[in-house]
């Protein structure tokens, strides 16, 4: 019965990423075009784009080797393997046994390596420039990414997301956010906006080849490998603004198996989400991206605060 | 420790890493607007740390600190600097003696030390504000570092300020606020330093044509 209801919740949480992730990306969009005085694109249009896609035939370079195919199932597969691993609205989610941080912090790493050399592989001059700002930006957000996924792991005693989680949840009467928290915090919400692309270090809507890092490892792909990737990058935004809230926002996630605790776990996780994206749809509206060269240091700035967050953890203890 | 100390305790460890976060901010920042407005930040947090341990102690001479914190650092001081960069129409440093990123990790290894420094003393301790002292002491060493990394005299005498707050939080940590009349001649020389900073930023920019401090170092033109 148990295994039932665990392998239950594993389609259930799949079925949630692979739907959602769209949604979430139209939800950005809209709240952008809505603060620009736009009415905006339908909340589905990313539905039916990725649907388009799918009905398109592909269109491959007669210069490019199997890696230029292999790559958006490489990315896909990864990405949703790691967005398996976190709890999304039950603390306990089933897979856990199958990895820790470290473990979702690599798939993710995977994802990107396969993303850069399809960029390289079909050897378009804006693919490789993609590619090699694809590779700083990764290089950059990694060790500040670990750092603070590492000073929350501290803190929970455990490298285990459904045990930090779960005991994060369970945590009652704390009403102040330990310093370390809050530090980890906006180091992860700048590294999440540098790996998934977002305003101040990409910009997931431009036109000019010149300036993309995410999109100019895509312009050779079309049709059903381009839906991958877009899809996969959807998922990857997910996972991000998932992780965000339920480590440091757990509050409302099911603690048990009951169905009424499931039910309310769910709501209060779309709702968490959904408020996550509304912050980085205003964040994009409010900044312009930063010159190339100025990536390193808002990277360097969350590397810092990571720091400052382990730090912080053994001097004002958490 | 009863629970509500234990929070009021952890309140002011909150409001005074908010005040550390702020002075990273301004390493960070090349505008000198922005760094004058986040030195305003800075000071704002102050006085609400300063008021929260009024309250949590009773000691209320130090709402009258933090309420001079308001008036002072938190609304003349940065709108005679704010004045000063707009007559003076500089808006970002361009020559810095230090490159952002490497300026920030140096603050993070001044922060480690000032931990390192501390960590025998606070223990000692039996205030609840004692775990602000590690901080104190790394906005100080912070604010001393921005003085030496940047050339312009605003975004010095911004350091400066940074380093003063970081001694009245520090003040404010191990001892509960100095007496009043200490503060209030403190306030004072801050008040008369940005004043003075102000006309002498305005003698650089008549003599040089620039309010790069480095062109003092040279004797001839």
């Amino acid at each position: 019965m148990q295994s039932i209801i665990h392998i239950v919740l594993v389609v259930v949480q799949l079925a949630l990423l692979l739907t959602l992730s769209p949604f979430v990306v139209g939800l950005i969009r809209k709240v952008k075009a809505r603060l620009q005085c736009r009415r905006g694109a339908s909340l589905f249009q990313p539905y039916a784009d990725l649907a388009k896609l799918f009905r398109k035939q592909p269109v491959i370079s007669s210069t490019t080797s199997w890696i230029f195919t292999a790559a958006p199932y490489i990315v896909f597969a990864s990405t949703v393997a790691a967005g398996l691993l976190i709890p999304v609205f039950v603390s306990h989610t089933p897979l856990n046994f199958a990895g820790n941080i470290i473990a979702l912090v690599y798939l993710l790493a995977l994802g990107t390596f396969f993303l850069i050399l399809a960029g390289l592989d079909a050897g378009s001059a804006f693919g490789g420039m993609g590619s090699s700002r694809e590779a700083i930006v990764a290089t950059l957000a990694e060790p500040a990414m670990m750092l603070s996924i590492l000073s929350i792991a501290l803190t929970a005693g455990s490298t285990n997301l459904s045990t930090i989680v779960h005991q994060s949840a369970l945590m009652e009467g704390v009403v102040v956010a330990p310093p370390a928290h809050l530090m980890a915090l906006a180091a992860l919400f700048i590294v999440t906006l540098a790996e998934t692309g977002r305003v101040p270090v990409d910009n997931p809507a431009t036109h000019l080849e010149l300036t993309m890092i995410h999109e100019a490892m895509l312009l050779e792909y079309s049709g059903r490998y381009l839906a991958l990737m877009e899809w996969a990058a959807g998922i990857k935004l997910l996972v991000f603004l998932t992780l965000i809230v339920n480590v440091f926002a757990p509050w409302g996630i099911a603690t048990s198996l009951a169905p009424s605790a499931i039910a309310v776990g769910l709501l209060v996780y779309l709702g968490k989400v959904a408020a996550l994206a509304f912050v980085i749809g205003v964040i994009e509206s409010m900044f312009a991206k930063l010159r190339l060269f100025r990536v390193p240091e808002m990277l360097g700035a969350a590397f810092i605060l990571s720091l400052l967050a382990l730090v912080f953890f053994y001097t004002l203890k958490g | 420790m009863s629970a509500s100390t234990q929070l009021g305790s952890q309140l002011v460890d909150l409001c005074s890493v908010l005040l550390l976060l702020c002075c990273f901010a301004i390493v960070a920042q090349r505008r000198l607007s922005a760094c004058v407005d986040l030195f305003a930040l800075q000071s704002a947090f102050l006085a609400a740390t300063a008021a929260l341990v009024a309250f949590l102690t009773g000691h209320k001479h130090i709402y009258f600190a933090a309420a001079l914190t308001i008036v002072i650092k938190v609304i003349v001081l940065p709108r005679i600097l704010r004045k000063v960069i707009e007559r003076l129409n500089v808006s970002r440093e361009l020559g810095m003696n230090i490159n952002i990123p490497a300026g920030l990790l140096i603050c993070g290894a001044l922060v480690i030390v000032a931990f390192f420094i501390t960590q025998p003393i606070i223990p000692l301790g039996y205030l609840l504000t004692r775990d602000s002292l590690a901080i104190a002491l790394a906005i100080i060493l912070i604010g001393f570092f921005t003085m030496i990394a940047r050339q312009k005299a605003i975004t010095q005498m911004v350091g400066f300020l940074v380093m003063e707050n970081g001694v009245f939080l520090g003040a404010t940590a191990a001892a509960y606020g100095m007496p009043l009349i200490v503060e209030l001649g403190v306030f004072f020389d801050v008040l008369v330093a940005g004043l003075i900073v102000g006309i002498y930023t305005h003698r650089l920019q008549d003599t040089f044509d620039s309010v790069d401090t480095s062109t003092l170092t040279v004797l001839k033109e």
